[in-house]
């Protein structure tokens, strides 16, 4: 079965549980891959990140290296890749 | 001492640093220092420094109040500082007010955030970069813009010192400046005081403050309506100029929402990416459905129809001949059509280029200041093209380029920060909420902290952290600050020296040096990439600490290690490369902070020791990185999105009732509009008052450097408020006669200097004069602090950009 090793940061870590973790997955989305995450709620990490299939403006996901769009949840997946999740920090600034 | 970090060697005997030269090595200084960079040792060892945690004793606060420093031990002070500031953040994190001026260590800029407070402004990014960043990065995804040192032949500088005094890596970038005037470049430098820039170019042009753009426009309307000479190729092909514009202001759209272009053979309009280029017209009013619709091209050019020389010659005084004579110099210099070849590949040849910065654009209507510049500049078609003007990245990473509606760049207003969202009541104490578009307008704080009600802030700071800031000193409105500072109920300080502020702090934290502590820096490098390493060349001279380390234990006594790894995590760009992310469990000493650092950008054997073996990983930038690095996508030359921008906020003001918020400057092109530096000057402040800075200094924070200090005082420029012989003569004022300058906000007071090279009708106050706050007698009450003229409100603000005015109108008087 294909796995993605997934870094949680900031606020996604603190739903998730853990900071790091290798998962297996059957469907191979972005978005499935989120789907198969419980959070500390009860809800998956989907239910949590995504509204009206789009990613929150307030969250992130990269994987392997490169920053999603906020519709590009239906990326697929190979197997092996590198996904950090993460929050935005609105009060990241200065200038 | 300034952000940009040029290598240096450090000649060190027996354990004592001795001399400090340029690392001839490293392409971004190539071996040259600036005055500061040879002046570090007088930092390091300076007999004022503050090498010991100390804490105040003396309760009371004020200007002039003796804190009554004590020493203390680090677990005291990180004590104190843990349990004042766990107070705040357990009742409400907001309520922490943090100024952070290290512009090295940006990396660091995020702790405000997990601690939870919006209210981190940095006190002087308002004054510089306020509108000059967002237009950047609005125009190709770059920070920052420098004309191309290396195939210009024809420079207009205005009101900056780029190559010669300041700006961009100063260092590296005088020895371009000079190599390109010896290879027979023309320089015409716009300033109202003779800067170095001004000494050294063929042709100074003086003008009034915050008028350079009324020239510009003047020589804009030059170029389209008299010399009909501008580069119709690049303007259509690469911009969105073509694009066609509803009376409205929006672009004209077909149902699938694709900009319009009228497309010249079918005589009709098409989408944008349907019609050949050669058939796309760049110029016209045609119509659409009934309605006329203008390229946008058009609309500029009929909006500059009313900006003849003449006219703007009366705003800035500069004759309207002369505008017409640079404008065909500039013209003619930029060789419109022809392409040069650079390592194999053609490119369009522009070698004629307008460069500015704080003096022509940090203005209350700066964001159309930068945004005249650049279309002027695009006018002939020089934007990332060899000899004309370049983008500068960022960082590293170089530029932000994403691809945005209608193949054009995406517009990339914020790289330092996410777009904040609109929120009322706002959380941030400068309403940065309220400047989708913009910076941090750190001086609206003398307002919204004074009258919080007003804006609808629903709490008030209690507590401060100053970290390398000094904002009674920087921000404008000192009196006000001063009452700001007196409601804190604790303030921290991180610094290497005592300040105007610090003195008003509960505990101070010593940083160590540049020269005591590691970095790897890389930030807005003109003709570069890559890092230089900052690394202890001695032992740290007192009992101070590394700013990343004190940061991180008080994280770690409040309990959030783990958010600020993962804050660093992202800043770092360790999201890039997983491998290399902290583990928010585990504590990272700085120099394994860096050396992750060094790894993730360029691979596991460029760690800190290669750095410390080799220095720096500074290479120049190849021509894919600096001409049209974003390819064939066009770049906006109409603004509609900071339209569009504008309607939203008035939308959303309107939601929650506030009606009088300004909105105005919410432009897609910009023109000439009156600021209250206009107004004020028709309520009877005849004169206007500058202040100006010399490679001496950065942010006046250098002016308690003893070297510095000497130096200063040899220049006639710094030694007494500037007035030109004329005006001198009206008023009765000889070199050494003592004045007074009062604005609508304050009063200066200093002894005249009477010079030739300023504007008869500007005041110049250098910002190396003074300090209040002396470590050494040689600042004395030598001169006068600017920043007391100038006023922090909205009325002396973009309203787009939070931009602050950084001029001011005064009455001269004899005292």
């Amino acid at each position: 079965m294909p796995a993605a090793n997934i870094s949680a940061l900031g606020a996604t870590r603190k739903m998730l549980g853990f900071s790091r973790r290798r998962v297996e997955f059957e469907r191979a989305t972005v978005a499935e891959l989120l789907r198969g995450l419980e959070t500390l709620d009860g809800r998956s990490l989907y239910d949590n990140l995504v509204c009206e299939g789009r990613l929150r403006g307030d969250f992130a996901i990269v994987v392997n290296g490169l920053s999603l769009k906020s519709d590009q949840l239906n990326k697929p997946l190979q197997g092996g890749e590198e996904v950090v999740t993460m929050a935005i920090l609105r009060h990241l600034h200065g200038g | 001492m300034c952000l940009h970090g040029c290598g240096i060697l450090v000649q060190v005997r027996d354990g004592v640093a001795l001399k400090i030269e340029g690392d001839p090595t490293n392409p971004d200084n190539l071996g040259k220092l600036c005055p500061k960079g040879n002046a570090g040792l007088a930092r390091l060892y300076d007999s004022t420094r503050v090498l010991k945690p100390m804490k105040r004793t003396n309760p009371l606060k004020g200007p002039g109040v003796d804190p009554k420093w004590v020493d203390i031990s680090w677990e005291e002070a990180y004590g104190i500082v843990a349990r004042e500031l766990g107070k705040v953040r357990a009742d409400d994190p907001r309520k922490l007010l943090c100024a952070i001026g290290d512009f090295q260590r940006i990396v660091l800029w995020g702790w405000p955030a997990v601690f939870g407070s919006p209210n981190f402004f940095t006190s002087l990014g308002n004054y510089c970069g306020g509108s000059y960043h967002p237009v950047n990065g609005s125009v190709d995804g770059s920070f920052a813009a420098i004309n191309d040192y290396d195939r210009c032949n024809y420079w207009i500088q205005i009101g900056s010192g780029d190559g010669f005094s300041s700006h961009l890596h100063l260092s590296g970038s005088a020895k371009r400046m000079a190599d390109a005037r010896m290879r027979g470049m023309r320089v015409v430098t716009l300033d109202p005081r003779m800067s170095v820039a001004a000494a050294k170019a063929d042709e100074w042009i003086p003008t009034l403050p915050g008028t350079d753009r009324a020239f510009v426009l003047g020589m804009a309307h030059v170029l389209i309506h008299e010399l009909k000479r501008f580069d119709r190729k690049f303007l259509r092909d690469r911009t969105n100029a073509p694009y066609l514009v509803q009376d409205d202001g929006y672009l004209l759209r077909d149902e699938e929402g694709r900009a319009m272009v009228w497309d010249t053979r079918l005589g009709a309009s098409q989408p944008w990416n349907a019609v050949a280029p050669a058939d796309i017209a760049l110029e016209g009013a045609y119509e659409f459905a009934g309605k006329r619709v203008r390229t946008g091209f058009q609309v500029w050019a009929d909006v500059l129809l009313d900006h003849t020389p003449e006219r703007m010659s009366e705003i800035c005084t500069v004759p309207a001949e002369t505008m017409r004579r640079i404008a065909r110099e500039f013209v003619e210099a930029a060789q419109i059509g022809a392409t040069v070849e650079i390592e194999g590949k053609t490119y369009p040849f522009r070698p004629a280029a307008l460069n500015y910065y704080r003096g022509s654009q940090s203005h209350a209507n700066g964001l159309f200041d930068n945004l005249t510049y650049k279309l002027f500049n695009m006018l002939v078609g020089n934007i990332d093209v060899p000899g004309g003007h370049l983008g500068v990245p960022l960082d590293h990473r170089g530029f932000f380029i994403h691809e945005g509606d209608d193949g054009v760049l995406k517009p990339e207003p914020h790289q330092l920060h996410p777009a904040p969202a609109f929120k009322y009541p706002p959380d941030s104490t400068h309403l940065m909420e309220w400047f989708p578009i913009g910076f941090d307008a750190g001086q609206l704080n003398t307002e919204t902290l004074l009258e919080p009600e007003r804006f609808g802030l629903n709490y008030s700071p209690e507590a401060m952290m100053l970290y390398h800031s000094n904002p009674l000193w920087n921000l404008p409105e000192t009196d006000k600050v001063e009452k700001i500072m007196a409601r804190m109920k604790f303030v921290v300080a991180i610094d290497i020296q005592r300040t105007e502020s610090t003195e008003w702090a509960d505990v101070f934290l010593p940083d160590h040096t540049y020269l005591e502590s590691y970095l790897l820096n890389c930030l807005e490098p003109p003709a570069v990439t890559g890092h230089s390493l900052r690394q202890p060349v001695v032992k740290p001279v007192g009992d101070t600490k590394d700013a990343y380390e004190i940061l991180t234990e008080i994280a770690e006594r409040l309990g959030f290690r783990d958010d600020w790894n993962d804050l660093l995590n992202i800043v770092c760009g360790f999201t890039a490369n997983p491998k290399y992310l902290l583990d928010p469990e585990k504590r990272y000493g700085v120099e394994e902070l860096w050396d992750r650092y060094g790894r993730s950008i360029y691979g596991d054997d460029k760690g800190l020791e290669w750095f410390k073996e080799h220095g720096h990983a500074v290479r120049y930038r190849t021509p894919e990185e600096t001409y049209l690095p974003y390819g064939k996508l066009r770049i906006p030359f109409y603004f509609e999105f900071i339209q569009r921008v504008g309607a939203d906020m008035k939308e959303k003001f309107e939601q929650v009732g506030l009606k009088n918020w300004p909105l105005d400057n919410y432009q897609p092109l910009p023109f000439w509009k009156n600021s209250q530096v206009i107004e004020d000057g028709k309520a009877g402040y005849q004169f206007y008052a500058i202040t100006f800075k010399e490679s001496l200094h950065t942010f006046a924070d250098t002016v308690v450097m003893p070297w510095l200090s000497e130096v200063s005082e040899k220049e006639t420029v710094h030694g007494g408020i500037l007035v030109n012989p004329v005006t001198a003569e009206k008023l009765g004022i000889g070199t050494g006669t003592w004045i007074r300058l009062t604005s609508p906000a304050g009063s200066i007071e200093g002894q005249a200097q009477v010079v030739e090279g300023i504007h008869p009708e500007v005041f110049g106050v250098s910002n190396a004069i003074t300090r209040h706050f002396v470590t050494n007698d040689r600042q004395k009450k030598k001169g006068s602090h600017f920043n007391r003229l100038l006023t922090g409100s909205m009325l002396y603000t973009d309203s787009a950009t939070g931009g602050l005015e950084s001029s001011a109108r005064v009455r001269v008087e004899r005292i």
